[in-house]
């Protein structure tokens, strides 16, 4: 089912961008990153079938849905984990193809997994340049730039997540905010424009939740699309502009936090449909 | 903006974050101790110095093996068995004793030999581990059995009449002290400064997330057995110098005093922890037990061994206590 082409979903958006003031203009721009008719199968089993969404630039789009939903799937489709068995990916209103993550990372989408992959045994700086350390040299002698390393992450964690971090301190030393955080350091050292986190807030406590989510909405401020799949839905209503509602592997639903609530969503996601018919095919 | 300059601090007091720096550097007061006791009771053990370090020398290089896997989350139990085997293959095809095979005498290929098998095995070791997927300590484990086997099924014998230039490269203390310090000064810098190194590290702190990271963790763990397996050869290289000929035992025994140096020297038996520096410290000590039981009158020969299983365990010991230690202090700052 393809919710983009849906006209009951076509008459929420409207109604959206209508309330939202500026989110038409936003609405208009191309899509930042768009999935069009995107069907992905393992073996006989279809885990995604047929979505087509469009994430709009700076924007906040989460994806919800219940467990088995295909909403980790869509996102390792989008982050080059998976190959899509069919449909296309757009970057920027470009066709794109990922066989891997490191051809998402090359056109500016990076991914901040749920175990958060870090080190815990290396320090903050380390973690955060994994994969991607600032080196001095000529050619292939090469070394790791420790103090450049060093320097980039502290401005990383000062201006763009907004905490004076000592960033030699070991990983294992953080709470679950903190190492969130690195996480999300490490994606911003890539300088991307695209930021999918699978389950940012889960297992975190309130003040650590707030933290995240807060680091977030500043991102987005600053111009950085944020995709999150997400189960805490009272989050996600608070922070997301626009949420997706996946059920046994289609898009059901696009919509405004504005134009829904907790029991709505939280019918949607079990049930795939309102009791008030309104989004029955 | 919040704050979190000096976190460490902060959060665990001064008192505790010193106990952390002095657990990951135990290895030096537990070295002056050792010296002070050596000074003591076997003070004979340092009328030379350089015999000292030139014997640490095969087991240094050893030590540099394991303490590369046990970075990496892995072991190998084979590097003792590696030198051996790539040290008594050479000296047959060099040798001219009666029942070397004499195939030729020429050092250069004799070098070349020594140094491929060593690596080839190691290469084997991680192509088991990373593609096949078997267990590192059993893959590794096999092979401890198989060529210690196959180098007692090729000769039971010393080989002798090696050509002096390959004898010579471990045969000479001053040369073979700077191999194997210089091998310290590389491994340090390589796992400091290369991509390659942290990417070591990496792998020992989570392979999960070294993957996730894009780290190709199956090539990585290759490369680390090649490595060293050909650590482990050239070690054989040191072995053979060292007593002048290709004694049948060459290598038995190695890999547990590797072990105990590695471990003593700070390396994580779990893998992501660890310095060079300390395990240089952990080959020290270790060499230094062994020349003042060498010296010592009131230790027989026939007891060596047993001190040496002894000395692991006080390494394990250790090792354990350390970890427990960790985990407390960083329980205790939990918030």
């Amino acid at each position: 089912m393809s919710v983009e082409d849906d006209p009951a979903t076509t008459e929420r958006e409207t109604a959206e961008e209508e309330a939202a003031g500026d989110a038409g203009a936003a609405a208009s721009a191309t899509p930042k990153l768009r999935a069009e008719n995107v069907t992905k199968q393992f073996g006989r089993i279809v885990a995604v079938d047929d979505v087509t969404l469009d994430v709009r630039p700076g924007e906040i789009f989460a994806l919800v849905g219940d467990n088995g939903a295909g909403k980790s799937t869509l996102m390792n489709v989008l982050s080059g984990v998976h190959a899509p068995t069919e449909g296309q990916l757009y970057k920027d209103g470009e066709p794109v193809q990922f066989s891997n993550p490191s051809d998402a990372r090359a056109k500016g989408i990076e991914t901040v997994y749920q175990d958060l992959a870090l080190m815990d045994d290396l320090d903050i700086a380390t973690n955060i340049f994994m994969g991607s350390f600032p080196k001095r040299g000529v050619g292939p002698l090469r070394v790791i730039d420790w103090n450049a390393t060093y320097e980039r992450s502290r401005a990383i964690m000062r201006e763009q997540l907004g905490r004076e971090m000592d960033i030699q301190t070991e990983v294992e030393f953080l709470s679950g905010g903190q190492r969130q955080l690195v996480a999300i350091g490490r994606a911003l050292a890539f300088d991307p424009d695209v930021i999918i986190l699978d389950e940012p807030t889960s297992a975190l406590s309130v003040d650590a939740t707030r933290l995240v989510q807060n680091t977030l909405d500043r991102l987005a401020e600053e111009g950085i699309t944020i995709v999150i799949v997400s189960h805490n839905i009272e989050s996600v209503l608070e922070h997301a502009d626009r949420i997706g509602v996946l059920y046994q592997g289609s898009l059901v639903d696009i919509m405004a936090p504005s134009e829904t609530d907790l029991e709505e969503l939280n019918e949607l996601m079990t049930t795939g449909t309102l009791e008030t018919g309104l989004l029955d095919d | 903006m919040s704050t979190e300059q000096g976190f460490l601090s902060r959060t665990f007091g001064d008192s505790d974050d010193l106990a952390l720096t002095l657990l990951d550097n135990m290895i030096w007061p537990i070295l002056a101790v050792v010296i002070l006791g050596v000074l003591v009771f076997v003070p004979q053990t340092f009328r030379s110095i350089q015999l000292i370090l030139w014997g640490a020398v095969p087991i240094g290089l050893l030590v540099l093996a394991e303490s590369l896997c046990l970075l990496s989350g892995h072991f190998d139990l084979s590097i003792g068995s590696i030198a051996g085997f790539s040290a008594m293959f050479t000296g047959m095809l060099l040798g001219t004793c009666p029942s070397c095979w004499g195939v030729t005498t020429s050092p250069w290929v004799g070098f070349g030999v020594i140094l491929l098998t060593g690596s080839l095995i190691g290469l084997v070791n991680g192509v088991m581990i990373a593609k096949v997927g078997l267990n590192p300590f059993l893959q590794t484990l096999a092979f401890l059995i198989v060529f210690e086997g196959a180098k007692t099924a090729m000769q039971t014998q010393p080989v002798t009449g090696l050509p002096s230039l390959y004898v010579r490269v471990g045969g000479t203390p001053n040369l073979a002290i700077g191999v194997m310090l210089v091998a310290f000064l590389v491994f340090g810098l390589v796992l400091r400064y290369t991509s390659f190194g942290q990417a070591v590290y990496a792998l020992g702190s989570s392979e999960v997330s070294a993957r996730e990271v894009g780290i190709d963790t199956e090539r990585l763990v290759i490369v680390i057995y090649t490595i060293s397996g050909l650590l482990a050869a050239i070690a054989g290289l040191m072995l053979t110098g060292f007593v002048g000929v290709v004694p049948p035992l060459i290598g038995e025994g190695l890999v547990f005093q590797a072990f105990a140096g590695a471990v003593i020297g700070g390396i994580s038996l779990f893998g992501g922890r660890g310095k060079i520096t300390g395990a240089l410290g952990g080959v020290i000590l270790i060499q230094l037990v062994q020349s003042a039981l060498n010296n010592s009158p009131a230790i027989g020969a026939t007891q060596i061994q047993m001190i040496n299983g002894l000395v692991l365990l006080g390494a394990i010991l250790l090792y354990n206590t350390q970890t427990k230690l960790r985990s407390r202090i960083l329980a205790s700052g939990a918030t």
